[in-house]
């Protein structure tokens, strides 16, 4: 799962899947800004078909948290 | 395919495509940044060099100037959003404040359509209140509101303008599919990925019709292909007609796609049929090319592609055996061949998609004669083959040139011409009917059409060019593929000179442009006497002092003056 995960991740950033880390966030990823975030959600949500609520939404700021909350 | 994959692809695909950039710029009341890589990826794979510009939010009416110069411009323009909340505020509404909104509303349509009258082309979605309308059946402002709004835009669209029904993407798709409520309550952004999808294929047909790559013919196998049995085996009397798809078909050709067939079977038995079954649809009189026989499909393809003068990326094949299909799939893989489906019920709506491919977007006198028209070819061709001497043959085809100037009556079917014709063009310039429009209004520019007739038939406007007076320059030269072979070229050039020594020209200019598809013309200019200058960002440059032409006396082709 955590590969999917970062497989999304560089897609949607268009980064290297190799530079994903537990601390990757906003502010080391230059791309993150609030309508990638938005694309984020809605890529994770599409390979993982769960729905997230707006809190989570709000709360998946680091690659740490997006595990936690997509294996919740 | 998903969205990540989507992004993947396209950010893959960015930077390759040797076409020259396609500027798409989206403007929206809302927000829809997720439509860039789904309309850039649609685009690229079909090798247009999308780059997608997404406007401001809100600021469509700003947007329609700042994007002006964009090839082609959508607009996203939302009623519930006309101010926040607006789809459960309208119906309390004092009709004062309704009536203001609306005033608001047909004032910013009316900017924005004077901004946008010089883009090639706009596609506006019609207004829609399916989202928000009340499931009842009474009526309400909502819908109301939609319905007048799009009045209003119906009564004022210029050629280069395209209403798009995007009730009609979400129906297919369900209300519910096609937004996703939490982003809009909480960003605005009302639609998700799927109706994204779901909307650029849906409107993709346009884009590739003004790219030129729409597809222009439309070949059937036979047995279990346009009727359930094989003939061979089962006989006359026991095959049944797929009635539905060959209605289909007949009214795709009624609409200028090329039919033809390409089967495995003894050519009497398969005429046998298309004269004389009760039940058939399809006639021999719609059919404008057959190869029936036992040879291999590659070679009949190929020969189709061939005897119709088009490339063979502009054929559709339907077969309904595998290896047929997939051979043709792997040894022509710009043939677009579909499989019919194991589903009997689900081949009409196969053919209702594939029709996509045949995207018209103004249909013309010429197509509904086009039929009749690719025939008369097929029939000018075996009398070439028969008579030896190519110049007395020509002489007895008695052919007649008509030339008309700056004609307002033909800018659909100039604007066609344009987009449709790959072989026989020197510049392969696409113009909308938008262009055309502005370019016969154009008191430095000369629009000469011709008109090709002879013995047989007409072939319609079949040549074009345009001719630059300020900058001495030939902008445009084409001629339709089906009036090749014939010297018709020569004289053409012969009239062009002719409209320039009229004009005061004494140094015309020329150059050529290459692309994949017209190799057949990268000597034409020199051939007419034009001198070779350079080149220019890798296209050939040409002048020629108009005293020096000369003519190569084509006599047997007459030139009459249209109205």
């Amino acid at each position: 799962m955590e590969n999917r995960i970062k497989r999304v991740m560089s897609d949607v950033f268009n980064i290297d899947i190799n530079s994903i880390n537990k601390e990757s966030s906003p502010d080391n990823i230059e791309n993150w800004d609030s309508l990638k975030h938005m694309n984020l959600i809605i890529a994770l949500e599409e390979e993982f078909d769960i729905e997230l609520n707006d809190d989570d939404i709000v709360e998946m700021l680091n690659y740490k948290l997006i595990v936690e909350i997509i294996k919740k | 395919m998903k969205y990540s994959e989507i992004i993947r692809l396209n950010n893959e695909l960015e930077g390759k495509l040797e076409e020259a950039e396609y500027k798409v710029a989206i403007l929206s009341n809302i927000m829809v940044h997720q439509s860039k890589e789904i309309c850039e990826y649609l685009l690229r794979i079909e090798s247009v060099n999308a780059n997608v510009l997404l406007g401001g939010y809100d600021n469509i009416v700003q947007d329609s100037v700042r994007f002006q110069d964009a090839n082609v411009i959508i607009i996203f323009w939302e009623i519930y959003n006309f101010i926040d909340g607006f789809q459960y505020k309208i119906d309390n509404l004092s009709e004062i404040e309704f009536e203001g909104i609306i005033k608001k509303i047909k004032t910013e349509i009316d900017l924005v359509l004077i901004n946008l009258d010089a883009t090639p082309l706009v596609m506006i979605n019609k207004f829609s209140s399916l989202i928000f309308d009340r499931y009842q059946l009474s009526t309400n402002r909502l819908s109301q509101l939609a319905n007048l709004l799009n009045q209003y835009l119906e009564e004022r669209v210029n050629t280069n303008i395209k209403l798009i029904d995007i009730d009609k993407v979400m129906s297919r798709l369900s209300i519910n599919t096609s937004v996703d409520l939490r982003y809009y309550y909480s960003s605005k952004t009302l639609y998700s990925i799927d109706f994204f999808k779901k909307y650029f294929e849906y409107i993709k047909p346009i884009f590739l019709s003004a790219t030129g790559k729409i597809k222009k013919a439309l070949i059937f196998d036979c047995d279990n292909t346009l009727w359930k049995g094989v003939l061979g085996e089962d006989g006359f009397d026991k095959i049944k007609m797929f009635e539905e798809v060959q209605y289909l078909a007949l009214d795709l050709a009624k609409n200028g796609v090329i039919l033809g067939l390409c089967s495995k079977n003894n050519a009497s038995d398969i005429d046998d049929v298309l004269f004389n079954h009760p039940d058939m649809i399809l006639r021999d009189d719609s059919i404008v090319i057959k190869k029936v026989n036992w040879n291999n499909k590659v070679l009949n393809l190929r020969s189709i592609a061939k005897d119709l003068n088009i490339g063979l990326d502009s054929l559709v094949f339907i077969d309904d055996s595998s290896f047929e299909t997939d051979l043709i799939k792997k040894k022509l893989p710009t043939v677009e061949t579909f499989q019919v489906p194991s589903k009997e019920h689900e081949y009409g709506l196969m053919i209702r998609m594939v029709s996509n491919l045949f995207y018209n977007p103004s249909q013309t006198k010429e197509d509904t004669q086009k039929t009749h028209i690719y025939k008369k070819q097929l029939q000018r061709s075996k009398e070439k083959e028969s008579v030896g001497d190519i110049g007395s043959y020509l002489g007895s085809l008695g052919l007649v040139l008509t030339v008309h100037v700056d004609d307002y009556d033909q800018i659909s079917r100039l604007s066609q011409i344009t987009q449709k014709t790959n072989q026989f063009n020197l510049t392969t310039k696409r113009y909308t009917e938008g262009d055309i429009k502005k370019l016969i209004e154009d008191r430095l520019k000369t629009v000469i059409s011709i008109r090709v007739s002879d013995k047989f038939g007409d072939s319609g406007l079949t040549g074009l060019v345009i001719l630059d007076n300020c900058k001495s320059t030939i902008d445009v030269l084409l001629l339709s593929c089906r009036v090749l072979g014939r010297n018709i070229e020569y004289k053409l050039m012969d009239i062009v000179i002719n409209f320039a020594k009229n004009k005061g020209i004494k140094t015309l200019y020329s150059q050529y442009i290459k692309t994949m598809k017209n190799q057949q013309v990268s000597d034409f200019y020199e051939k007419c006497g034009f001198d070779k200058m350079g080149r220019v960002d890798g296209n050939f440059q040409y002048s020629m002092h108009i005293e020096n032409y000369s003519s190569k006396n084509i006599g047997y082709i007459r030139v009459k003056n249209g109205k």
